[in-house]
């Protein structure tokens, strides 16, 4: 089961810092962060991959992002 | 010993016969800008770029603040290099202050710093970059690809890669995150 992140509502860089706070406690594993910005979505995408991690998937709904990322 | 109560007042550091001290050089574009700065600062004056006073309004977003003393050898600099200044405005009210560039933001673990329209944020302990931000400029992905994970001081600096308002902008909060980090 995927963590979520729910970064919403935030301007830039919280929500970076939020997932990467994150990602560094869990490890490893499945996250899913929530965004409402197309510049968060893309900065978020961004760190997780400076990280090591993948973004196995985004999904778009009424202007929100939810992107799945993962380390396995 | 009744010395000390009639002490003239000092005058305040660089101010000249009419109480002013500095000026603002307007330009029409952001290339003028940094054209001259680096002409300027090549010569030794010390300036700084900031943000236009909210009752200019003319020319492009940013401004050089520079001491008034020296207006006659930057304007002589500058036109001998061909730089074309819009105005050339002293500084006299409050109104007419040039806003400071410069913001920046404790997230505990993390700085930001954000300068004109570009936010750069670092991690304190290790002085990475971890996220840039901000612009509107096409290259700005390019510069968060090429930056994030990249140590302060170590790896290429903003002006070696952006040529647009948002790599000069990052390029100055670049420099000041360094100062503070």
């Amino acid at each position: 089961m995927s963590e979520i992140l729910d970064a919403r509502g935030l301007s830039c860089p919280q929500p970076v810092l939020m997932t990467l706070e994150k990602i560094k406690q869990l490890g490893k594993g499945e996250l899913t962060v929530r965004v409402d910005t197309q510049a968060s979505r893309e900065n978020v995408s961004r760190a997780v991959q400076k990280q090591g991690w993948t973004v196995e998937e985004i999904k778009e709904e009424n202007d929100e992002f939810s992107l799945v990322v993962k380390k396995e | 010993m009744f010395s000390r109560f009639f002490k003239r007042k000092k005058p305040a550091k660089e101010q000249n016969k009419s109480g002013l001290s500095h000026g603002i050089l307007v330009f029409d574009n952001t290339s003028e800008v940094i054209k001259a700065e680096k002409l300027i600062k090549e010569q030794g004056f010390c300036i700084k770029v900031k943000g236009p006073p909210p009752e200019i309004r003319t020319g492009c977003d940013l401004v050089i603040e520079f001491p008034l003393i020296e207006q006659l050898n930057i304007k002589r600099l500058l036109e001998t290099n061909k730089v074309h200044v819009e105005q050339i405005i002293p500084v006299k009210d409050h109104l007419l202050k040039p806003v400071d560039l410069y913001s920046s933001r404790d997230y505990g673990d993390y700085l930001m710093v954000r300068a004109a329209n570009m936010k750069i944020t670092v991690e304190k302990a290790s002085r990475t970059v971890v996220n840039i931000s901000g612009g509107g400029c096409p290259d700005v992905p390019f510069l968060a690809r090429e930056l994030i994970g990249i140590k302060l001081g170590e790896g290429p600096q903003p002006r070696e890669l952006g040529h647009t308002l948002c790599g000069y902008a990052l390029e100055l909060a670049y420099e000041e995150i360094k100062r503070l980090c």
